[in-house]
C-alpha cells in the first residue's frame, strides 16, 4: 500500500478519502487541512475562482514537498496532497492536505508544511471572478531568482 | 543574446496571467540552437514589446520543464516542453 497520495483533479475533493489514506494502526494522530474558496478578497466580493495549473510539474513538486516533510518528521508519515483545477464556486474545496503519524506534533507540522510549501512552490494560479462581472489574476510568489 | 545564427523554434506553454494577453496557449520563439533560458526571456520580451503588463509579468516569471524550474543561465533543454510560470498562488 502506498502511503503517499498526490493529485490534481477536475473533480470535487474528498476529505474522507484523505483521512482514510492517512490512517495506520501505529498512527495515533491525523491532521487535515481543507482550503476553500471564500467570498471576499482585498475588499472585493468574489463569486468564483478559476484555478489554472501545470499538472505534471505540480505533481512533481507535490512529491518533492512530501519527501521533504518525511525527511523532517519521519518516513512513517502518511501524506495526502490534492488540488483542484478549473472553476470553483465560493465554499468549494480547492486544496486538501492531510498527514498522519504516531504522535500529533508530527502530523500538525507536516500538514502545515504541505500547505505552506504548496502555496509558495506549486505551479498553480487563480483567477478571481467578482460579483460585478470583473475578473483578475491573483498576484503570487515568484519562482524565479534571476536579477 | 546568443550569437549563434542557426535558429530553432521553441514552443513555450503559457499559464496563469499570461493567458490574458492572447487566445493562444503556446508561443513560438526562434532562438539559437545553443540558447540559454535568459535568451528565451529576451525573445519573449521582444514578442511582448509595448505591452507593459506582459513585460512586468515576464520579469517576475520562471521557466520550467515538466520536471523542474530552470536556472536563468541553464541551456534550454532540447526536445522537452518549456513552460513559463508566472508567480504562483495555489490554495
Amino acid at each position: 500500500m502506498t502511503t503517499l497520495h498526490v493529485q490534481v483533479s477536475d473533480a470535487p475533493l474528498d476529505p474522507t478519502a484523505a483521512l482514510e489514506h492517512c490512517s495506520a494502526p501505529g498512527h495515533g494522530a491525523a491532521a487535515l487541512f481543507i482550503g476553500r474558496v471564500r467570498d471576499l478578497n482585498q475588499g472585493r466580493q468574489v463569486r468564483a475562482v478559476s484555478y489554472d495549473l501545470h499538472a505534471v510539474l505540480c505533481r512533481n513538486v507535490f512529491k518533492e514537498i512530501c519527501a521533504e516533510a518525511r525527511g523532517q518528521w519521519g518516513e512513517s508519515l502518511h501524506l495526502w496532497l490534492t488540488h483542484r483545477h478549473g472553476r470553483l464556486a465560493v465554499g468549494e474545496a480547492s486544496v486538501i492536505a492531510a498527514a498522519s503519524s504516531p504522535h500529533r506534533d508530527e502530523s500538525f507540522k507536516a500538514c502545515r508544511y504541505l500547505v505552506e510549501e504548496m502555496k509558495h512552490r506549486a505551479p498553480i494560479w487563480k483567477q478571481e471572478h467578482y460579483i460585478d462581472g470583473d475578473s483578475d489574476w491573483v498576484k503570487g510568489h515568484a519562482l524565479c531568482s534571476h536579477g | 543574446m546568443n550569437t549563434n545564427t542557426e535558429l530553432n523554434p521553441v514552443s513555450v506553454r503559457l499559464y496563469g496571467a499570461f493567458r490574458q494577453f492572447g487566445q493562444e496557449s503556446t508561443l513560438d520563439v526562434s532562438l539559437p540552437l545553443d540558447a540559454r533560458v535568459a535568451d528565451l526571456r529576451v525573445g519573449l520580451a521582444q514578442h511582448y514589446a509595448g505591452n507593459d503588463s506582459a513585460l512586468a509579468l515576464l520579469q517576475a516569471s520562471a521557466f520550467a520543464t515538466d520536471q523542474a524550474v530552470l536556472d536563468e543561465h541553464e541551456a534550454l533543454p532540447q526536445d522537452q516542453p518549456i513552460s513559463i510560470l508566472p508567480p504562483v498562488c495555489g490554495g
